[in-house]
Order: C-alpha cells, then structure tokens, then sequence
C-alpha cells in the first residue's frame, strides 16, 4: 500500500517534471480512446437501428410475391401462365389460419389521373385490404380507413395519403427528388384542400375519399431512418376488389401478400403452415417467392456483428499503437533514470516496489491520456457532428467510461516490460549507471 | 559475528574469462566494529563493499550476515534485509533531487510501510540530529556538499539499521566538511552501530578502529 504511494506520488511529480514527454504520451493514447469511442458510438447507433426496425417491422413478417422468373421464361405456344396469388386466395388463407395477425395484399396501379374540382393530377393507386393499417407504417388518420364491407361490395371508396414535408439531405437529393417527383402536383392538391368526405374521379371513375392518412415528419418515422418506405409512391389506397372490379387491376394479376403470423414464437411454424397452403392451393411452392423478415434481421445482425467487429478491432489497433507508445516512453525513462533505481533498491525498495513505480506511472500516463481522449470522443460525436449537420452519433455514458478504463488497462500492459526491465536491473549495476 | 566473509570472489563479465575484482576475501567484522577498508582504485574496495551491502551477489565464496547465509536469501529477503538492517552513504550522496529533504529521510520508512505520523516525526528527529533543522523543505540542489551529505547520514539510519556502509563519503567534501561527515560516523559507531568505510584517505583511515587494507583483489593486510 504505501509503495503504491510512493509510486503514485513519483509518478506525478514525473508527469510534471517531464511536460512534452508526458503529452506526447497522452496524446498518443488519447487517439487510441477517441477512435475507440467513434467505433463505439458507430456500432451503438447500428444497434439501435436494428433494434428500430425489428420493433416497428416485427420479426414475425413475411411477405409472398409471384416468382417473376416464371412469368417470363416461358413464350413458347403452350404456355400456360403460373397460377396467381388472388382475393379469393387471400380469404382463404385468412379462414385457414386464423391466428395470423395481418394479411395483408396488394396491387399497384400506375398513373392514374385523379380528377377533383376540374384539376387532374397524376396519382398511383394501391389496391390494399383493411389488414394494411396493421403493418409498421406510422400516420394519423382523419375519417376512417376501409373495411371489409367496402371490400366485399366492391365500394368505390379512397384513402389519400398527404405527405409530410421532405426530410432534411443534400442538396443533390432535394433536387433529384424534386426532378422526379411525380406526386408534386398531388401534394399541392391534397395540402390546399381539405378532401375528407369529397367526390373525386380515379381514370374517370367516381369514388368518395373516405380517410385521410398524414404522414408523421421523417424524423418521427423509422421506416424513413431506416431507409426503406414501401408506400412513398402511392397517393391512394382503395380496395383491392374495387380495384379488380373496375379493372384497374388485372384480376388474373398476382396480389403481393404481407403476412405478419403475431409472433416470433410461432413464426416457424406458421411459415411451414403457409407454404404447405402454397403447396395444395397452386400444386407447388416455387411459383412464389417467400420474403422471409425474421431471416432478413438475422443476417442484418450478423452482418452487423461482424461490422462492430470489424470496427471494435480497428480502435484496439488504435489503443495498441498508444500502448507501443507508452512502452517506448516507459523504456526511455526506465532507462533515463537507472541510477535513481538502484538509489531506490539500495535504501530498500524491492524489485515489486520498482515494479509497481513504473507500472503505476505508465497507468497513470494512461489514465490522463484516456479521459483527455474520452473528451475529445465525446465532444467530436456529440456536439461537433451537430455543428457540422453529421447527426449526433450516440454515446451512451458508459462508452468513455469504458475506454478510459481501457486506456488505463493498455497502458498497464505495456508498462509490464519496461517495469520488468526496471525491476532487474542489478542494484549494484544501476548505481553505477550514469 | 555481524559481517563474515569467506572465500569471496567476483569476476565482471567481459574478455575471455572474464574480469576478476574479488579474488578470495575472508575476514570478519565484529558488532559495533569502524572498519576502514583501503586500497588503490581498482583493488576491489567498491565490488566488496556492495556485497557486503547486498547490492551485488559473489560469483564465489561465502558471505554471512549475522550468521544468515547470504547466498542463499531470495532477492526479497536481501531487499528486506537491505532495507531494515543497512545504511548506506555514498560519494556521490544519490539522494533524489526531486524530493525535498524531508522526503529524502522519509523514502526507506516508507518502503518500510511505517505510519506516515513516525515516519515524519523520525525524519525531522534524524534531520535534526545531523545538524538540517530548519533546512527539511529543500531539495537537494538546494543544499551544500556537506549538508547533502548530511542528509544521506540521516536518510542511511531512517530505518535504524545495525550497520552503515559508506563508500568514500567525503570524497565530494572539502576538508572541514569531511570532518564533520567523519565526526558523525564516529558519533554513530559509537552508538553501537557497525561501520564500514571505503576510503583514499589515510588520516581518516587512522581515525577507524580497523584497517582492511587491498590490492588487487585480495586483502593485503
């Protein structure tokens, strides 16, 4: 205990008798903790992500399409086109299995022109079912959504979805997106006027907007963060059978399917449950693709796995090149100051208590270096990304902690040889050293 | 017997076979004994005298220290040993520049793992008894030859040991310190501890009890 004392007073007073040498050391494991924290925060905000998507996506999710491969391989006379994914298909599964939580199909329709008030604008349709609003997308909805009384009567009713303002990027991305941006006119007619409860003509065809979905701005949207949104094309939503009936859509078309079975308990076994339905309903299961989320999430993960590892080993390759440094100063001291060693070992200091000295005032050397690179860390990916518009990486409190007791850690364990060295030196041998 | 060599040899590495400083030593050195050991640079005064301090181990022969074999102690008991029952005063003084007089006193008690209360009443007690009252808070640098190595007297019974080992201690002084330095030897002998003293100087030789007398490594009379 008191040769810790002695060892840590020393060390201090050789930190400050030695000011270049000592920064040169806190720098060179300060770099160690700032990458080290920049690594941290990058893997923490993957996490998040991840952890995002599978709280608002579900793990429980999948989602049939037609296998396209088939529909276009085969122009020959006899071809038979591959069976479909129909309404009726859809009605069954869901009497079939009726613990499913969503099922949820799909059509689109391109480039309708939506005519209100004697303006048209170009709009896409989808043709949904009323499971849709059951899938991750958040929106506040004014008047109601369909039901399933619109879909069995084939009602000619229309949800319209107004767009939240663009999310904030690059002006390249603001200007592509405003080159591109087929539902301008939409946008304007849906954000001027109110057309909750109002007529309106889809391709000349009347239908009453019974709801209004608002999106939520970007930022309160994970499917935006995440960089996937499903519907950011689509303008309407109105039933699928509607749709088929007014011939919108192609009745002999295949519906995409999103399916969510509730749980990820009983994911498997719905999934097994699903294609053996494929199976005895179209006589085999390739004719459709399974998308497959729970999979999908797996493999994110591990691919993040393996990212954080990837990014982890980088910033201990940091630390390690400040523990080399560390070393290096160690040894030079070591050997700069041989003589008071052997002082030290003649008024009886044994070779733990040599040991320790030096070993405590490289961990200390570390100790500094790691908070000074903590700070640094923490201000270069807290409040300089916000400056600089980079978004603020997340640093929960324990990652400078961490590193700073990493640094501590490196810089003990590459004391231990030049401590070693000290610690043999000859009494005899140092005392004579010069 | 306190000291008791027997047979003491050591050989430096380098050359073919080596350097030989020590050539088979044998004498004994009685409690409460002032032995001046003497001799031409080169004869093997500073080599014996780190053995007899454990600061260097014999390549041969035996070395007993009140009566332990020191050839066999591991290198925590000779550090132990060292710690609690040598004093050493050297030429050059070696006290830690950095470190305050005080603190100079201090350092052996604390390897010692004494209570901080004794240990700075024990170094202003000692700093006193050399004669450094009101001098406790400068550093080396800060102090005279004579004064520093007043301080080394001081710093060498921190841990009162039974023998004190000086290894040409007024060889940096100018004579009126060296009298002082030599006063206060005499004083600690005659207290009942054991000294040892490697020197160039005959008049202070004469003033020792004892005279070991070297050359080339062996013990001329």
């Amino acid at each position: 205990m008191k040769s810790l004392v002695i060892a840590a007073r020393t060390g201090f007073s050789e930190i400050r008798a030695h000011k270049t040498r000592s920064i040169l050391s806190f720098l060179a494991i300060a770099v160690g903790a700032v990458v080290f924290i920049n690594a941290f925060s990058a893997i923490c905000a993957t996490y998040e992500r991840l952890k995002k998507q599978k709280d608002v996506s579900g793990m429980a999710r999948l989602k049939i399409s037609q296998n396209n491969s088939r529909l276009f391989s085969s122009p020959d006379a006899e071809y038979t086109p591959p069976p479909a994914f129909t309404y009726e298909d859809v009605l069954l599964l869901k009497r079939k299995m009726p613990g499913l939580y969503m099922v949820s199909p799909e059509a689109r329709d391109w480039h309708d022109v939506l005519e209100y008030n004697g303006r048209r604008v170009n709009t896409n349709l989808l043709g949904v079912a009323p499971d849709w609003i059951k899938r991750d997308f958040v929106y506040t909805l004014r008047g109601r959504f369909l039901n399933w009384h619109d879909m069995e009567n084939k009602l000619r009713v229309c949800v319209l979805i107004k767009k939240a303002p663009l999310p904030p990027g690059n002006s390249f991305e603001k200007s592509m997106f405003k080159k591109w941006n087929y539902a301008a006119a939409f946008d304007t007619l849906v954000s001027h006027n109110d057309l909750l409860g109002k007529p309106v003509k889809i391709e000349g065809v009347n239908f009453t907007v019974i709801g209004i979905l608002e999106e939520l701005p970007a930022s309160k949207r994970p499917e935006v963060m995440m960089g996937y949104s499903n519907s950011k094309d689509i303008q309407i939503l109105a039933p699928v059978t509607t749709l088929t009936h007014f011939e919108f859509i192609n009745a002999r078309n295949s519906l995409d399917v999103s399916i969510d079975t509730g749980s990820e308990q009983t994911f498997e076994e719905s999934l097994k449950l699903i294609k053996n339905f494929l199976k005895i309903r179209f006589g085999d299961e390739d004719s459709f693709i399974i998308e497959n989320q729970m999979e999908l999430i797996r493999e994110r993960t591990e691919k993040s796995v393996k990212n954080s590892l990837m990014t982890i080993s980088l910033g201990m390759l940091a630390f390690i090149a400040g523990g080399i440094g560390i070393m290096n100063v160690t040894l030079a001291t070591v050997f700069a100051r041989t003589k008071e060693i052997g002082v030290r070992r003649a008024i009886g200091a044994n070779r733990g208590d040599i040991m320790l000295q030096f070993i405590v005032e490289a961990v200390l050397l570390g100790l500094i270096g790691g908070v000074l690179g903590s700070g640094i860390g923490y201000i270069w990916n807290g409040p300089v990304r916000v400056i600089f518009g980079m978004g603020g990486g997340a640093i929960e409190p324990w990652i400078p902690l961490v590193s700073v007791l990493i640094a501590a850690f490196t810089s003990f364990a590459f004391a231990i040889y030049p401590a070693w060295v000290a610690a043999n030196l000859k009494p005899a041998d140092a005392l004579r050293a010069e | 017997m306190t000291i008791s060599c027997r047979g003491l040899t050591k050989v430096y590495e380098g050359g073919k076979s080596g350097w030989p400083a020590l050539r088979g030593i044998s004498f004994d050195i009685g409690p409460g004994e002032f032995a001046a050991v003497t001799g031409p640079s080169g004869c093997g005064k500073s080599t014996l005298l780190n053995i007899i301090g454990l600061l260097d181990e014999p390549s041969g022969g035996g070395y007993f220290l009140h009566g332990r074999d020191v050839v066999k102690m591991s290198d925590l008991e000779r550090s132990d040993a060292r710690r609690d029952g040598i004093g050493f005063v050297f030429q050059a003084f070696h006290l830690l520049n950095r470190l305050t007089a005080l603190d100079n006193v201090c350092l052996p008690m604390m390897y010692a793992g004494a209570p901080d209360k004794a240990i700075k009443s024990r170094a202003h007690e000692l700093l006193h008894k050399v004669g450094l009252k009101g001098k406790e808070i400068k550093t080396p640098l800060e102090l005279s030859g004579g004064e520093r190595q007043r301080v080394a007297i001081a710093r060498a019974l921190a841990n009162s040991p039974k023998i004190i080992l000086a290894d040409e201690p007024t060889g940096n002084l100018d004579s009126s310190s060296s009298r002082e330095v030599m006063n206060m030897l005499l004083a600690l002998n005659k207290e009942g501890i054991t000294v040892v003293m490697v020197t160039h100087d005959r008049e202070l030789a004469a003033l020792a009890g004892r005279n070991i007398r070297m050359m080339d490594g062996v013990i001329e009379s």
